[in-house]
């Protein structure tokens, strides 16, 4: 089974500096793997060695996505191979370009019969690009994807969604979106930042992939933080632990939480 | 243990991606060796404390005209040494171009310097490998006596005919190769320090700078409540690094925590001013070693040897913290002593001794010397106290105009000193133990 991993190289919300306002500046975070993916990697990395298949890592952007650090920081997370589209021109892309461009990869690598990706990037969170790469491709899309194994002909997934979890077939090729916690991804090591390097990387030129023209780009009129949240504020008396515990679990209870 | 097991993954192995290692590894890989560069954080400055005055000579020795090209903040043209009192300060003030050229001191901000150092150490055909912590040494025993001969992360191993341990103030791997033992208390201090976001040019209005010139206030006193230290406050390009740096052995006398400590320094009439309407983008603390010459550890073992505050290399004049050009210094000697080991194959302690002897002949070593009775002067209370109290007494009785008959400066300094709990007995010895250690 041929499969390909759909990463984002993104800020780490480690760097991240929250305003008093509530806002959150990303512009002075240092890059890495978009926060979710590694899941993304660790589920295509069992998956392939259960079948015996390969990973490809694939990965979109602007210049700055593709370098020696970007480039181990992937590879040295059960990626066989990386594929990478770096172009000024994508520097800002929104969600539909990048899965175009994704999209047209994909082609390129060839004979994929699946692709994985994390649920939503760290930055941008929509959470649109697997299902618009599927609808590209004309391939089946799922998101909320909590398993998947090899079946005949096929694959078994799990998905958590709101109501429950559901187990499905799902034919190939198709597109898996992760969700955060379906596994634990592994950490790298120094052999694997070592083996990393060694590791073939394919830079595919933007202008020689078949791309669609982009389309309408987005203009933002007004931003807002999430309402809701709002505070109770309760301090509970902490002088006899105990007794602060059970206020808690009393108030917890009429807030409807437990 | 098989051929292959032992066969080294690399001539050297540098461990901690700050100014220390990253300089070690770059001279060493434009040696021709090859090197990895192994670093806890997931991206090199990633952990480190932000912002510091680089006392950048050393540095423009390995990457000439660096301040050009490396993300430095200002170059500092002024610098402000102030004793405070809790309600009045006096400073001396020292403003002057030729500071600025050629380039003595620049502002940097940690995360992004770091950072250019290691991409140069990357350029130059180092394996960077960031996100990886060292747990552990591997020694063996050699025909010289025990030999490190790399180290393990994890469950990997990887194997090197040198180690350097980089690895900062707290340095374990000096520490498990039997180097040094725990510092005593007095000789560690703890610092506070946080970036304030400032625009530019209110930056530049209230430090009387401008272009790419900045300032730097050194001011000891009230600001740490008579507690052991100085506090700092340097331009940055649109930010303020503003910090203490405490003895740790007097902040546990007073019982005090170092934030509290920080905060007062934060809200004190001298200091807010500057500081009002920024915003604090960052906070963090960690520990300095201040003891100069006395915490220079054994630099050397049998396939390991010890640069930047890892070998306790720092300066605390009470006025200026000095640590990563001397990180920078060590690091070319050890470069040189490396290289000149591995050339005649020997990398048993005798070998890399050679680090040791280009360290002694370095600058490192000598301005540990002339500073060699700073910590122990810095460890004065009066320093922290009395002398704020005693200059603001004299100036407050030249300025201030209450009607009473002008006296002459001297008998003004007599009255004020008298008031003062100094005894003249503590002011020679003071003045001329830091005429010594200064
Ligand atoms: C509050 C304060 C103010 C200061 N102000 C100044 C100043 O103005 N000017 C100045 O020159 N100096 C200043 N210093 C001192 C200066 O910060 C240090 O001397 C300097 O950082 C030492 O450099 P280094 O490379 O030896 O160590 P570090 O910069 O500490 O780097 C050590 C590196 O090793 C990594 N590391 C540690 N352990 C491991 C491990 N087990 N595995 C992998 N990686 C590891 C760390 O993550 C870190 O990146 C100040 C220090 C403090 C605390």
């Amino acid at each position: 089974m041929k499969i390909v991993v759909a990463y984002k190289w993104a800020p780490n919300p480690q760097d991240a500096v929250v305003a008093t306002t509530g806002e959150v500046d990303l512009s002075r975070a240092k890059p890495a793997v978009s926060e979710y993916d590694p899941v993304a990697f660790e589920l295509a990395r069992r998956l392939a060695d259960a079948t015996g298949g390969e990973v490809v890592g694939l990965t979109v952007g602007g210049p700055s996505i593709d370098t020696p650090l970007s480039r181990k920081a992937a590879l040295s997370r059960g990626l066989d191979r990386l594929v990478v589209v770096a172009d000024a021109e994508l520097e800002d892309a929104d969600g539909t370009r990048i899965a175009t461009v994704l999209a047209a990869a994909v082609r390129a690598i060839g004979d994929v019969d699946l692709v994985l990706a994390g649920d939503s990037s760290i930055d941008v969170a929509q959470g649109q690009v697997p299902l618009t790469l599927a609808g590209v491709l004309g391939w089946l899309g799922l998101a909320a994807v909590s398993a998947v194994t090899a079946a005949d002909g096929g694959l078994v997934v799990e998905r958590s969604l709101p109501g429950g979890t559901t187990v499905v077939a799902v034919p190939t090729p198709a597109v898996l979106a992760a969700t955060a916690d379906a596994v634990v991804p592994r950490v790298a090591g120094m052999k694997d930042i070592l083996g990393a390097a060694k590791k073939p990387v394919e830079v595919l030129d933007l202008a020689a992939l078949d791309v669609p023209a982009p389309g309408a780009t987005l203009a933002t009129l007004a931003t807002a933080k999430p309402a809701g949240g709002e505070r109770t504020a309760t301090i509970f008396d902490g002088s006899s632990p105990a007794g602060a515990a059970a206020q808690l679990v009393g108030a917890l209870r009429q807030a409807g939480a437990l | 243990m098989t051929a292959e097991a032992t066969e080294p993954d690399f001539d050297v192995i540098v461990v901690g991606a700050g100014p220390a290692g990253s300089v070690t590894a770059y001279l060493l890989a434009q040696q021709g060796h090859s090197v990895v560069l192994i670093e806890r954080g997931e991206a090199p400055g990633a952990k480190n404390l932000s912002g510091g005055v680089l006392y950048g000579r050393v540095l423009d020795e390995v990457f000439p005209g660096f301040a050009e090209e490396a993300p430095v903040e200002r170059r500092i043209t002024r610098h402000v040494t102030t004793f405070l009192t809790g309600d009045s300060s006096v400073s001396v003030d020292y403003a002057g171009r030729p500071l600025a050229e050629p380039v003595n001191a620049v502002t940097v901000l940690r995360a992004k310097f770091d950072a250019w150092l290691a991409e140069r150490a990357e350029e130059a055909g180092v394996f960077l490998m960031p996100g990886v912590r060292v747990d552990e040494l591997l020694r063996e025993e050699g025909p010289a006596g025990p030999q490190v001969v790399g180290v393990r992360a994890g469950d990997d191993e990887l194997r090197a005919r040198v180690v350097v341990a980089a690895d900062g103030v707290n340095s374990f791997l000096a520490r498990s190769a039997g180097l040094r033992s725990k510092p005593p208390e007095h000789h560690l201090a703890v610092g506070v320090k946080a970036v304030i976001s400032l625009p530019r040019t209110v930056i530049e209005d209230r430090f009387a700078v401008t272009g790419d010139e900045g300032a730097a206030h050194a001011i000891v006193g009230d600001c740490t409540l008579g507690i052991g230290g100085g506090g700092f406050l340097y331009t940055n390009t649109d930010s303020l690094s503003v910090g203490v740096v405490l003895r740790l052995d007097d902040l546990l006398k007073h019982g005090r925590t170092a934030a509290e400590v920080f905060d007062h320094y934060l809200a004190h009439p001298v200091l807010a001013p500057y500081l009002r309407g920024g915003e604090m983008v960052e906070y963090g603390s960690h520990l300095v070693a201040e003891g100069g010459l006395e915490m220079l550890g054994s630099v050397v073992t049998g396939g390991m040897v010890v640069v930047g505050e890892a070998a306790g290399l720092t300066i605390n004049s009470g006025l200026t913290v000095r640590g990563m050009d001397l990180a920078i210094g060590s690091a070319v000697a050890a470069a040189r002593g490396i290289g000149e080991a591995i050339a005649a194959d020997d990398v048993t302690a005798t070998g890399l001794s050679a680090y040791r002897r280009h360290l002694d002949d370095s600058f490192v070593v000598k301005d540990l010397r002339t500073y060699e009775r700073a910590p122990s002067f810095l460890e004065r209370d009066r320093m922290y106290g009395a002398y704020g109290e005693l200059a603001a007494g004299i100036f407050h009785d030249v300025f201030a105009m209450d009607g009473t008959p002008r006296k002459h400066l001297v008998t003004v300094a007599r009255e004020a000193f008298k008031r003062s709990p100094l005894r003249l007995r503590d002011v020679i010895s003071d003045g001329w133990a830091g005429v010594r250690a200064l």
